[in-house]
């Protein structure tokens, strides 16, 4: 007897890198059923504060309903508090969101990405009910098993395991090489890193089925959020 | 993963049951002859049995024919020898890497029943396949020559075998 299933897989990937200065965040366009695809321009980026922007893959009709819930939360801060919720602010939001559904599920993997209040790249990655850490880089979704691997080669210190990340940027040596504190970068300059993050969607569109139509990259800066899109391969 | 007239075969060396881990050195790589080689993920059981017949039926073919199998021609009777199995398969994924007629790499993989999948760039087995699948992607170029294989098995067998926790302790990489 065929039960409801609440649940669907729309497939995609997301990525985001933090800088010293910058964050990247990036997702393919396609949307998925089962082996069909129902549109090659569908965007798994959403905006929830200015410095601060939420890439999600996995059920696209439980990630608009935790956009929504976001945005709605957003503006309630910002009417009670005199100003927009931060990324860390609205990486607790997003856990504490996420954990409410704990016996019901979001069906959302996500990728948070944005500038911390001193304006350093912060990247938060979360677990469908609510389980986050905040690192240098991170991919969820079909392909993130693809790709982890290629961003841990060529990105290896941002990972609290190992040794501080080395950035060009004098003042913020004493910081890095401090043990006590641990800091969450990469050591890559803004192009570097949004190549890296085209190369790596290259690859994992060879070889994941639901991966592929276009990428969209979002890059948040001082000078606030540029978006680009780069053509991906269509089979 | 195919080079410049070269092959490199490679394998993690864990041995575990679910969470423990049994052994640290296993090894899943084997020499048919001097230019072919297998590589058994899956089963550790059925990898050793499966081993010891191919060795026998390669050795057979050698007194009969008096010369090594060609690497094609072993890939068909890893697939003949896992079909016949059909309804009770040896639990295994192989990897076969060879250099047939004038040194020309060969390699090809193989689901535990025998379906063949020919590649000119490079084949990955294993619990840790998609993660090899990104890594071998993202490094592999044409035409590497041994030392430059080399590393780049290397590194996408090591960065891929730490996103994997039943894959680890150590690497093992051969170049023919």
């Amino acid at each position: 007897m065929a039960r409801f299933d609440p649940y669907e897989n729309n497939g995609g990937t997301c990525v985001a890198v933090a800088g010293a200065d910058y964050c990247v965040v990036a997702a393919d366009t396609r949307l998925s059923v089962g082996y069909s695809i129902l549109s090659r321009d569908h965007s798994k980026i959403a905006q929830l504060a200015d410095k601060c922007v939420l890439a999600s893959s996995g059920f696209q009709g439980d990630i608009k309903a935790l956009q929504k819930n976001l945005a709605a939360k957003e503006l309630i801060y910002e009417h009670n508090h005199n100003k927009k919720m931060s990324c860390p602010a609205m990486a607790q939001l997003l856990s504490n969101t996420l954990y409410y559904k704990r016996f019901f599920p979001y069906y959302a993997f996500n990728v948070l990405g944005g500038l911390d209040s001193e304006g350093k790249g912060c990247v938060f990655t979360y677990d469908a009910v609510g389980s986050y850490e905040r690192t240098g880089y991170s991919a969820q979704g079909t392909g993130s098993t693809l790709m982890m691997p290629v961003l841990d080669n060529q990105l290896k210190s941002p990972s609290p395991l190992l040794l501080p990340a080395r950035v060009s940027s004098s003042s913020l040596e004493f910081e890095l090489f401090n043990p006590l504190m641990v800091v969450f970068l990469t050591p890559l300059s803004e192009s570097e890193a949004v190549d890296l993050v085209k190369d790596v969607f290259a690859s994992a569109t060879e070889r994941d089925i639901y991966t592929g139509d276009r990428l969209e990259i979002v890059v948040i800066n001082s000078s606030g959020t540029q978006r680009e899109y780069i053509e991906l391969r269509k089979d | 993963m195919v080079g410049k007239n070269c092959f490199a075969i490679a394998s993690d060396r864990r041995l575990g049951v679910q969470l423990q881990t049994i052994a640290t050195d296993f090894q899943r790589v084997f020499k048919i002859h001097d230019k072919l080689y297998i590589g058994l993920s899956g089963l550790g059981t059925d990898a050793q049995t499966l081993y010891q017949r191919l060795v026998f039926r390669h050795k057979l073919y050698q007194l009969r024919e008096e010369r090594d199998m060609k690497p094609e021609t072993f890939a068909s009777l890893v697939s003949a020898i896992l079909y016949e199995k059909r309804f009770g398969p040896y639990f295994c994924q192989p990897v076969i890497a060879g250099l047939g007629e004038d040194n020309e790499p060969f390699i090809c993989t193989m689901d535990c029943i025998g379906a063949k999948e020919l590649a000119k760039d490079f084949v990955v087995s294993g619990t840790a396949s998609e993660s090899l699948y990104g890594a071998c992607e993202s490094m592999y170029k044409p035409n590497m020559e041994p030392e430059e294989l080399f590393e780049t098995v290397s590194q996408a067998l090591m960065s891929s075998v730490d996103r994997d926790c039943l894959s680890g302790w150590g690497g093992y990489v051969l170049i023919v």
